[in-house]
C-alpha cells in the first residue's frame, strides 16, 4: 500500500493530492500512507487467523501511520475484530506477523503491549468508581498517586466526566459509560488506541455526537486510533482511511472519498453508500473514454482510464446523488432513460425516487428538496428522464 | 370496588404464606424452647417444672420460670469453652471449604458451557447418597488401619498408622466433605456471572493474570464468597453428627454437649438454654451478611 509513484511524489511535491480524477470528496493534507519515508506504525504482514475449520482472516497485510484514525469496516464475521484482537494481544494469528514500532509483538502478551482498547461492551469494573476504572491502567505502571490523580483528573477533564469521579459504572448513563470507557482507554496514553465498536450501544443522535467527540480527542491527544465498525456512515465520518474487509480478506483500503467515488468492486459499492449497477459489455474505448452496451440494450458513455478490452464484462456503478431526474426529455445529454416512478421515500432533505425504467430495471435517483414550493413535484406514476453526465459513473471489473 | 379488591388479598396471601410458615415452624417451637430454657429440671415426665396449669393460673406459672440456666452456662468452663471450640472448628472449616471450593468453582465457571452442567451435577452427586452413610464411610477411611493408611503405608511414604480418627483434623476433614457443594454452588453462582471481557480489559490495561484476579475477578466473587461461608458456617457451628462420629470424646463442640444433656442427663431445661444462646451465636452472622446483601442491592440500585 505504500508504494507510491513518482507521480504521486511529483504531485506531493507540488502540494497537490490527487488520487485518480478529481471527485467531490474533500481531500486532506495528512496523507502520510502515500510518502515512502515515513514507516507505518502498525504493519500487519500475511497475517491469517483460522479457528478450527474457519477461516476469520486471509492473508491480510496492512500498514497504518503515526496519527491515522483508521477505521476496519466489513459485516459482522467479516474478521475485523479477529484483526483488532490480534493487535491487542488476545488472539495470536496462525500464520504472520504482527509489528508495532518496528517490533516484532506478535507474541508479546496484552498486558506489556502499548495498545490499549476500548470494548464494545465497555467492559468497565463494576465494583470500581468511574476514578478508579480510569486510573487502573495507570496503577499497574506503579505510579505515583498523585501523578496518576493527575493524569486521571486530566482524563475525566478531556471527557467531562469530573461531576461523575465518584459514581460506580451502573450509577451512569450509557453515555456516560461510554467516555469512561474512552477515558479509560487514553489515561496511559498508549501509542495506539482501539475502538471496537465504540459507539454500537448508543441511539443515532447520540451517536453522532460520539463520533465527533472520538475525532476531537484524537486530534487533541494526537494518538493513532484503529476503529471497529460495520457503519460504514461512522466510518466514513471518522476515518482517515477505511479498510473494507469481506470473509476475511482485506478488499479495499483508501480514505473515505476514494472508497465512495472510486470503490474497486460492486461489493465496496454497495456496502458504502446507495449504488446503481448496470451490467453490460465494453462497446468501445476512445481516448479516456468507455462506451458499454448495458444488458437492457441501453449505450452508456463514461470517463474512465480503467484497464479493459472491447467485448469484456463490466459493471456500471451509479451513486442516486449523481442521477438526474426530470418531468422532460433532457436536450444533448448522453446517458438518457426514460422510466416511471414507483415509489418516492421523502427524507425530508432529500428524496430517493425509485424509479422503473422500460426494460424492467429498477434504478434510484436522489434529489436534494432545495426548494420550498414546486411547481410541479415529481409524483407516483410520473412518467420520467434520468439522466447523468459522462463522470457520474464508475466502471467495474469485479 | 370488589374487582380491585381480589387482587390485593391475592397479593396479601403470597406475603403472609412465607411469615405464616415461620411463625408456625420457627417462632412457635423458638418460644417453646425459650419457655423451656427457664425451667427447672425435675424427675418427672415432662422432666421439668413448672408445667402449666390451668389451676394454678399463668401467674404462678410465669412467677417459677427464672434465669439460673443461663447462669449455670456461663459459670462453666465447659460451656463457654465448647462454644468457644465451636466457633473455631467452624471458622477454621469455613476457611479451609472456601481454600479447596474456590479452584473448583473457579475451574468450573471458565469451563466449555457444554461442560459446566455435567460439573454441576458432580458436586451435587453426593446429596444422593444418605449424609450419615457419607460420614461412617469417612470412619473406613481415617480410622488407623483404614484405607488411606493402607494406601500410605503401600506407597511407603508412612511405616506407622495414621492417628487421624478421634482427632479435631477428622471433624475438619468431614466438615470440608460434607459442606463443599455449600461452598462451590453460591461462588459458581457468582465468579459465573463475571464476564471474561473484564479480564481482558485488565489485561489490556498492563496487569498481568495473576493481579487481574486479585484486582477485578476475587473482587466480584465476594457476594459469593459471603454466601458460601455463611452456609457453611451457620450449620457448621452447630454440627453434632461429624463431631460425634469422627471426632470422638476428644472434640469438644456444643452440639455435642446439647445433645449429651438433653439426652444422657435428661436435662432439658439446661439443654434449652445453650439452644437459644447458640441461636444468639448464630444470629450476629446472619445480621452481618443481611447488612452486607443490603448494601449491595443499594449500590446496584
Amino acid at each position: 500500500m505504500s508504494v507510491a509513484t513518482a507521480h504521486d511524489m511529483k504531485a506531493n511535491m507540488a502540494g497537490v493530492q490527487r488520487t485518480g480524477p478529481r471527485t467531490a470528496a474533500p481531500q486532506s493534507g495528512f496523507a502520510p500512507w502515500k510518502d515512502p519515508a515515513k514507516s507505518p506504525i502498525v504493519r500487519f504482514e500475511n497475517i491469517t487467523k483460522t479457528f478450527d475449520d474457519f477461516v476469520a482472516v486471509r492473508n491480510v497485510t496492512l500498514d497504518i501511520y503515526e496519527r491515522e484514525f483508521f477505521a476496519l469496516l466489513g459485516p459482522s464475521g467479516c474478521g475485523k475484530s479477529t484483526l483488532l484482537r490480534m493487535l491487542a494481544g488476545f488472539e495470536r494469528p496462525t500464520e504472520g506477523r504482527v509489528i508495532v514500532g518496528g517490533q516484532d509483538i506478535t507474541s508479546m502478551p496484552p498486558y506489556e503491549r502499548p495498545v490499549n482498547m476500548m470494548f464494545q461492551s465497555y467492559a468497565l469494573f463494576p465494583h470500581m468508581t468511574v476514578e478508579g476504572n480510569i486510573g487502573f491502567g495507570l496503577r499497574q505502571e506503579g505510579m505515583a498517586k498523585d501523578k496518576i490523580a493527575q493524569r486521571v483528573d486530566e482524563a475525566m477533564a478531556m471527557l467531562e466526566l469530573r461531576p461523575f469521579a465518584k459514581r460506580k459504572p451502573n450509577q451512569l448513563s450509557g453515555g456516560q459509560q461510554q467516555r469512561v470507557a474512552l477515558a479509560r482507554a487514553i489515561a496511559k496514553k498508549p501509542r495506539i488506541v482501539l475502538l471496537d465498536e465504540p459507539l454500537g450501544a448508543l441511539d443515532k443522535k447520540l451517536r453522532q455526537q460520539a463520533q465527533f467527540e472520538l475525532m476531537r480527542i484524537q486530534e487533541t491527544t494526537g494518538t493513532t486510533f484503529i476503529i471497529v465498525t460495520h457503519d460504514q456512515e461512522e466510518a466514513m465520518t471518522v476515518a482517515s482511511r477505511i479498510a473494507v474487509m469481506e470473509k476475511g480478506v482485506l478488499v479495499q483500503v483508501a480514505t473515505p472519498g476514494d472508497i465512495y467515488e472510486n470503490p474497486k468492486t460492486r461489493y465496496i459499492a454497495g456496502f458504502i453508500g446507495d449504488v446503481n449497477v448496470f451490467e453490460g459489455k465494453v462497446a468501445a474505448i476512445t481516448d479516456g473514454y468507455i462506451e458499454i452496451d448495458a444488458k437492457d440494450g441501453y449505450r452508456f458513455k463514461t470517463r474512465s482510464v480503467e484497464p479493459v478490452s472491447v467485448g469484456q464484462q463490466v459493471w456500471l456503478a451509479l451513486r442516486p446523488e449523481k442521477i438526474r431526474i426530470a418531468h422532460d426529455q433532457p436536450v444533448s445529454a448522453v446517458n438518457v432513460i426514460p422510466g416511471k416512478v414507483e415509489d418516492i421515500g421523502y427524507l425530508g432533505s432529500i428524496s430517493h425516487y425509485h424509479v422503473r425504467t422500460a426494460p424492467g430495471e429498477r434504478i434510484t435517483a436522489l434529489r436534494a428538496n432545495s426548494a420550498h414550493t414546486v411547481e410541479r413535484p415529481i409524483s407516483w406514476e410520473d412518467n420520467v428522464w434520468l439522466d447523468w453526465p459522462v463522470d457520474a459513473g464508475v466502471v467495474l471489473t469485479a | 370496588m370488589s374487582r380491585s379488591h381480589s387482587p390485593d388479598l391475592g397479593r396479601w396471601y403470597v406475603i403472609a404464606a412465607p411469615y405464616f410458615w415461620l411463625f408456625l415452624f420457627f417462632l412457635v417451637p423458638f418460644f417453646i424452647v425459650f419457655k423451656l430454657s427457664l425451667s427447672d429440671v425435675a424427675t418427672s415426665i415432662p422432666p421439668y417444672t413448672p408445667t402449666f396449669s390451668w389451676s394454678t393460673g399463668i401467674g404462678d406459672f410465669l412467677s417459677k420460670l427464672d434465669i439460673e440456666n443461663y447462669a449455670f452456662i456461663f459459670s462453666d468452663p465447659l460451656y463457654v469453652n465448647a462454644y468457644l471450640s465451636s466457633l473455631k472448628i467452624a471458622t477454621v472449616s469455613t476457611v479451609l471449604t472456601l481454600l479447596v471450593a474456590y479452584p473448583m468453582a473457579y475451574g468450573m465457571a471458565r469451563a466449555p458451557k457444554g461442560w459446566q452442567p455435567t460439573l454441576m451435577m458432580l458436586v451435587i452427586l453426593p446429596f444422593w447418597t444418605s449424609f450419615l452413610i457419607r460420614i461412617y464411610a469417612w470412619i473406613g477411611i481415617l480410622k488407623p488401619e483404614g484405607f488411606l493408611t493402607l494406601f500410605l503405608m503401600k506407597l511407603g511414604l508412612i511405616s506407622e498408622p495414621l492417628q487421624i480418627m478421634n482427632t479435631t483434623t477428622a471433624v475438619y476433614i468431614g466438615i470440608v466433605y460434607s459442606y463443599l457443594p455449600f461452598m462451590i454452588l453460591p461462588l459458581y453462582a457468582s465468579l459465573e456471572k463475571i464476564s471474561p471481557t473484564l479480564l481482558e480489559a485488565a489485561e489490556d490495561l498492563g496487569s498481568r493474570p495473576w493481579r487481574a484476579f486479585w484486582q477485578v475477578t476475587f473482587p466480584l466473587s465476594l457476594p459469593g464468597v459471603f454466601a458460601g461461608c455463611l452456609l457453611v458456617f451457620i450449620p457448621a457451628v452447630g454440627e453434632f453428627v461429624i463431631p460425634d462420629l469422627l471426632g470422638g470424646s476428644e472434640t469438644l463442640m456444643i452440639g455435642k454437649t446439647l445433645w449429651t444433656e438433653f439426652f444422657n442427663n435428661r436435662d432439658w431445661p439446661l439443654a434449652s438454654a445453650v439452644a437459644v444462646i447458640l441461636l444468639l451465636v448464630l444470629i450476629v452472622p446472619i445480621v452481618v451478611f443481611q447488612r452486607q446483601q443490603q448494601i449491595e442491592r443499594e449500590a446496584g440500585r
